[in-house]
């Protein structure tokens, strides 16, 4: 049976954290395994446990490979972790950012401060409008069609980005949000609602998922958080309220970018 | 579906040169020594596979200098078609066709008397030029245009058959050279000069080794003709196949059949060729038998349904090689086949997740209100067989005969052609070979829709899409065999009740009965028909003439040219904007086609007379008098706008142009008028036509106030410029109703009570414009001036949608516009605004534009050409040919933007040739970029083709004597010599 793994620290914010990988156990159609690692005490993560009606696993070693060990199994689809170090000063927790940076699964990354309704009802899945970044949410989104969760896409735009024309509104932003699902969203499902903004990202998205009770952020990354790097991951994980699903991208070459498009010739040229 | 065992046909090819291996759409050959072994020939072998090319589709034109008695007496056939038949005879004078009923005289170039006296007189000198030299030569023939002189009228030499040139030529040779002369050549020297000499300095001498001949005319006229004949059949050179037997010199003179050698088509040689097959001729040796081998080739191609070559002119075609999921809804729409009935995106025949393969069909609307849209019919394109990744495909969309190709695997996996008839609008034709289990399909139609009826009739299905009181109806036959899909359609729109299935069932029986390549022979000349007086040439720049037609195409096949045609702003090619007509039908789209196709001006126009009580009521429902036209209308002519949307921002901004965009009123009178200035059609202008004209003025007269000091006003309106709203006096609406005032009282005269006309008049003078004669501009709206001044073309990079990257209330606090707005009065209504008030109003309010319309900057181009700002009238030319191919909407997806193609070409036609017809005649005021060689626009006046061509040192119009037409400035040579 498929497995969600619950990274429980012996902290406040294990219960928040089994919450949330309950609430994907069930869409998922996943058990939930509730692990712990590190020599602080287990009493809060295993009276968390407990109360879920869960047994706590240990795993022994150090926490990063330790939960690498257990995610790397066949059947863990996403590992929960909590983001400690919260709140204050609101940084990401060491062994978080070393999880979340190495891991080739998708993580679930919780504030000790989101809040824990009974079912995950609403997802957000903030879109840049290219194939690589739409593609990574495409499982979960598949799977929340059967789960009856809504999935709000939400776009930001920006100067760059902004369409040139808008010729009659009420006409012209149904046209382009229905191509940008027909591009963006290809998961198979029947509808999506689509959220469109502009300005800042990071602001955007914050404020639509606060706007949307979104319960989860889903999000396609490439796993760099280096300074300047990826910078809406950043403040989502700061700055946010909502548990942010991260999916590691497998970025293309430089070479396979250029073969991709090589291969698709636009209408500018017709090379024999 | 029928599917039947492959028919046991010979292979096609077989022992044929690789080059003439192949499917041709026309040969054109030589008679005596190529189809025939001589004049006495049995000719029936050649008669029956003449017949039979013709019912097969295949065009013929024999060329040859003798006389129609001489050759339709020999051949004697009497093709049923569609493949024509032509004699082009004496030496490019003459032209027959020949049908059922014999041959007709369809050209004839008649020698003035002057011209035949000096004929005559230029062999006579010929001959005693010879006899002078001891040569004994003697005028043998007095043939039309043309004289004949014999060489060596000696007995034994009297009727030597073509097997015997090459004793003629040296029995000839000889007795010149005895004679101290250089052989043939010196003959046809003498001749020359005789004829130049007789006042025929451009005289066509030629020589068959016994003759030498003198004339006005040569074969390479009539292969001239005949290659302009098959363009106007939608055939180009390359598909033609030439066949001769003397390409090669003779004695020293140009072999008799290297006339025929005209353009890309493929010729070969059937005869001995003494002097060797000229480069670029292909050997075939043999005679009439190698020549009857090609035909029955042809034969068996045609019978084993080859489909007919992609001809390979990038000027005239737009390819997607590849298929990239993320813009394949796009591409789609770019290559969507439309016929004014019906549209069919251009999506893969296979089946594939991001396509999303479409038909839609003109003037029906399901739902209500501004839910109104246009239904998706049942889709004709498609086959079962599922696309295999990774794959090579290519589709490439023929513009010149409105075909798509679509080829997928390089192994000719399937290779499909699909055309949706213009000559039958609503019936498409589907043909495709290739893997049997890719062509395979369980039904013709597929919905995309649930709620579709379906049945069967006679064995063609059929599926019926509901849409408000009427619906579209479609049906569709398939037959496979031998490894060939042949699909006939057709679909039947009515708006007013549930069509009947078998009416498209009869439809799918009369194209089946016309067969594959009737109904494309008819399809493609149907084309050739609308590019000949619509096309556009741009000698310069190839890219750019291939997105000026790629915009002509669209806007050529969006249209209905009978009945009513309801144009959306994406026409047939997308679902985009719900099918609503807008302005863009009237002010951007109309006016190519009342100025080179009228009846589709028409039925645009009667769509508009049609709901013309709907906008009266609509007037009478606002407590104003006359008719008030929707910004936006679907079937029954009530406003459909919503009232309401989510911007591309994401905010929720309420909708006020239905309510408040009122030019649209005086648009379509203007359509109107425009209309009837191009095409004189009188009875539409004393009809219906100033119906329009004075219900429209009507409506301005009870919607204009009049303040206490007697000036007039309209209040609170939206122009052209969307993002102030309300405002009063907006600078376009005010003038255009002004214009629509004058204009009705001037067309209204005896038809209306005077004092009515009259108050037109006095409202009209009154109407305050906003113009200041200081600074000679007008002010956009009352207050337009106090807004903030802010320059957006400092602010970022143009075009962008200043509401959205603004905001909707900064951008209305500013003076910010989204498009040309008094500028349009420049373009649209020159005569209504001050004269040389273009530049002054261009400087001030073109750096205030974002151009966040789409329809912005093909009419800036417009302007800045009539401005000789050249520069930036080229880029926002080529911007606005961009806008779809590039997607810079990112809603192509939706159907192309009909408007901004009707835009550019109103900036090539407006703008930079500068044309614009008056009630009594048609003005050319040209400009020409340095980047381009020539500038050629093809209308149609009065009812008479127009060809305007524009170089940098010579314009030259042709066209019939009876087109008034003025060349403004002297610096041009202009010449006139009738179409």
């Amino acid at each position: 049976m498929k497995k969600v793994i619950a990274a429980l620290d012996n902290s406040a914010a294990a219960a928040t954290v089994l919450a949330t990988a309950q609430k994907l156990g069930s869409v998922f159609g996943a058990e939930i395994d509730a692990v712990h690692v590190g020599e602080d005490g287990d009493r809060i993560a295993a009276a968390a446990a407990a109360a879920a009606g869960l047994e706590l696993r240990r795993l022994e070693g150090d926490v990063v490979p330790a939960l690498a060990g257990a995610a790397a199994k066949e059947d863990a689809v996403v590992l929960v972790v909590g983001a400690r170090g919260l709140p204050s000063g609101r940084e990401l927790g060491s062994t978080a950012l070393e999880v979340i940076t190495s891991q080739p699964k998708p993580v679930v990354v919780v504030p000790p401060d989101a809040e824990r309704p009974g079912r995950l009802e609403r997802v957000l899945v903030p879109l840049e409008g290219t194939p690589l970044t739409s593609l990574a949410p495409k499982t979960l989104i598949q799977l929340a069609d059967d789960a009856q969760i809504e999935v709000v896409v939400l776009h930001v735009h920006d100067e760059a980005t902004l369409p040139l024309f808008t010729d009659q509104p009420q006409h012209e932003a149904d046209a382009w949000r229905e191509e940008f699902v027909a591009r963006y969203c290809p998961w198979g499902i029947g509808s999506v609602r689509v959220d469109v903004r502009v300005g800042r990202r990071e602001e955007e998205i914050l404020r639509a998922a606060a706007e949307a009770k979104a319960d989860l952020i889903a999000i396609g990354w490439a796993q760099k958080l280096a300074a300047g790097r990826a910078p809406i991951v950043h403040e989502l994980l700061e700055r946010g309220r909502t548990p942010v699903l991260l999916i590691p991208l497998r970025l293309p070459s430089q070479r396979q970018s250029r073969a991709r498009r090589s291969s698709w010739i636009s209408l500018q040229s017709s090379p024999a | 579906m029928t599917v039947a065992e492959s028919p046991p046909l010979v292979p096609p090819g077989r022992n044929l040169p690789e080059e003439l291996a192949r499917r041709f759409e026309a040969i054109v050959f030589d008679w005596d020594g190529t189809a025939v072994p001589d004049r006495k020939a049995d000719a029936s072998q050649v008669r029956d596979l003449v017949e039979q090319l013709s019912r097969a589709g295949l065009h013929l034109a024999v060329v040859t200098g003798t006389h129609v008695g001489n050759v339709d007496g020999q051949l004697r056939a009497r093709p049923s078609g569609p493949g024509l038949l032509y004699l082009c005879l004496n030496r490019g004078s003459e032209v027959y066709r020949v049908g059922l009923d014999g041959a007709e005289l369809v050209f004839r170039r008649q020698a003035t008397s002057e011209e035949d006296a000096a004929l005559d007189a230029a062999a006579a000198a010929t001959v005693a030029a010879l006899a002078a030299r001891g040569v004994r030569a003697a005028v043998v023939s007095q043939r039309l245009n043309r004289r004949k002189v014999d060489l060596i009228p000696e007995p034994e030499w009297a009727d030597p058959p073509k097997a015997r040139i090459a004793e003629l030529l040296a029995a000839v040779e000889g007795r010149l050279r005895q004679a101290g002369l250089d052989g043939l050549r010196d003959a046809v020297a003498i001749a020359e000069g005789a004829a130049t000499a007789a006042g025929l300095p451009a005289a066509k001498v030629t020589s068959d080794a016994k003759h030498v001949e003198i004339g006005l005319t040569d074969k390479a006229d009539s292969a001239r003709w005949v290659l302009a004949e098959l363009w106007g059949l939608g055939v180009a050179a390359s598909q033609v196949l030439v066949a001769g037997d003397e390409f090669g010199p003779l004695g020293g003179i140009p072999g008799s059949d290297s006339y025929l050698l005209l353009g890309d088509a493929t010729a070969f040689s059937v005869g001995r060729e003494p002097t060797g097959t000229p480069p670029g001729v292909v050997a075939f040796p043999g005679g009439p038998d190698a020549f009857a081998g090609v035909l029955e080739d042809q034969l068996a191609r045609r019978r084993a349904r080859e489909l007919p070559q992609l001809v390979d002119d990038e000027r005239w075609s737009v390819t997607v090689r590849g298929f990239d999921p993320e813009r394949e809804r796009a591409h789609a729409a770019l290559l969507t086949l439309a016929d004014g009935v019906i549209g069919t995106s251009g999506s893969p025949v296979g089946e594939h997740a991001a396509a999303r393969p479409r038909v839609l069909a003109a003037g029906v609307y399901a739902g209500a209100g501004a839910e109104s849209e246009l239904p998706l019919c049942p889709v004709w394109t498609r086959l079962d067989g599922e696309l295999p990744e990774p794959l090579w495909f290519e589709r490439r969309l023929d513009l010149r005969t409105g075909t798509l190709r679509q080829r997928l695997g390089r192994n000719g996996e399937v290779d499909a052609l699909l055309f949706s008839s213009l000559a039958r609008p609503g019936t498409p034709v589907l043909r495709a070979r290739g893997l049997p289990e890719l062509l395979e399909s369980d039904r013709p139609l597929s919905a995309v829709e649930s709620g579709i009826e379906d049945g069967v009739v006679d064995g063609v299905e059929w599926a019926r899409a509901q849409a408000g009181d009427g619906g579209v109806v479609a049906a569709a036959r398939d037959r496979l065999e031998g490894g060939v899909l042949d699909r006939f359609a057709a679909y039947v729109v009515d708006a007013t009740a549930a069509p009947d299935p078998e009416d498209a069932v009869d439809l799918v029986a009369g194209a089946r009965l016309a067969g594959f390549d009737g109904l494309l022979g008819e399809h493609r000349a149907r084309w050739a028909q609308r590019w000949h007086t619509a096309d556009v040439v741009i000698e310069g720049d190839d890219e750019l003439q291939r997105l000026v037609r790629f915009a002509l195409f669209h806007l050529m096949s969006s249209a209905a040219d009978t009945g009513e045609a309801a144009v959306g702003a994406r026409g047939l090619s997308g679902p985009a904007y719900r099918g609503h007509v807008f302005w863009d039908s009237d002010v951007f789209v109309l006016p190519f086609l009342a100025a080179t196709h009228p009846p589709a001006a028409r039925a645009m126009l009667e769509y508009r007379l049609r709901r013309l009580d709907a906008a009266r009521a609509n007037a009478a429902r606002l407590g104003r008098a006359g008719a008030r036209f929707p910004w936006e209308s679907a079937a029954s002519g009530a406003d459909v706008t919503p009232s309401h949307a989510f911007d591309q921002a994401g905010r929720d901004v309420p909708i006020r142009t239905g309510e408040l965009e009122e030019h649209i009123v005086a648009d379509v009178a203007w359509a109107a008028s425009f209309y009837v200035d191009w095409t004189d059609d009188s009875a539409f202008a004393h009809g219906p036509g100033r119906e329009l004209l004075v219900e429209t003025a009507r409506y301005w007269a009870s919607r204009i106030r009049r303040d206490a000091v007697g000036r007039a006003h309209i209040d609170r309106v939206i122009g052209p410029d969307e993002y102030h709203e309300p405002v009063d006096d907006n600078a376009f609406t005010n003038v255009m109703a002004r214009w629509n005032l004058r204009h009705a009282a001037a067309v209204a005269a005896g038809a209306v009570a005077e004092d009515e006309r009259r108050l037109w008049q006095e409202l009209a003078d009154r109407l305050v414009d906003g113009f200041d004669p200081a600074t000679q501009i007008y002010e956009q709206f009352a207050g337009f001036h106090r807004l903030e001044p802010l320059v957006v073309a400092d602010l970022a990079r143009r075009p962008f949608a200043a509401d959205l990257l603004l905001g909707h209330e900064r951008v209305a606090r500013a003076q910010v516009v989204k498009q040309a707005d008094v500028l349009m009065l420049h373009h649209l209504v020159p005569e209504e605004v001050a004269a040389g008030s273009l530049e002054a109003n261009l400087s001030h309010y073109e750096p205030r534009t974002a151009h966040g319309s789409s329809l912005s900057p093909a009419i800036h181009a417009a302007l800045f050409a009539r401005a000789r700002r050249l520069g930036a009238a080229l880029d926002a030319l080529k911007l606005s040919c961009r806008l779809d191919v590039d997607d810079l909407t990112g809603t192509t997806s939706g159907g192309v933007h009909l408007a901004t193609m009707g835009g550019v070409w109103q900036a090539l036609v407006f703008g930079f040739a500068g044309v614009r017809a008056t009630p009594r005649r048609l003005t050319v005021d040209p400009v020409l970029p340095d980047a381009w060689d020539a500038l050629e626009v093809r209308l149609s006046f009065r009812g008479f083709p127009v060809r305007i061509r524009i170089e940098h040192d010579a314009i030259a119009v042709d066209a019939d004597p009876k087109v008034p037409v003025s060349v403004l400035g002297t610096r041009h040579r202009v010449f006139s010599k009738g179409a």
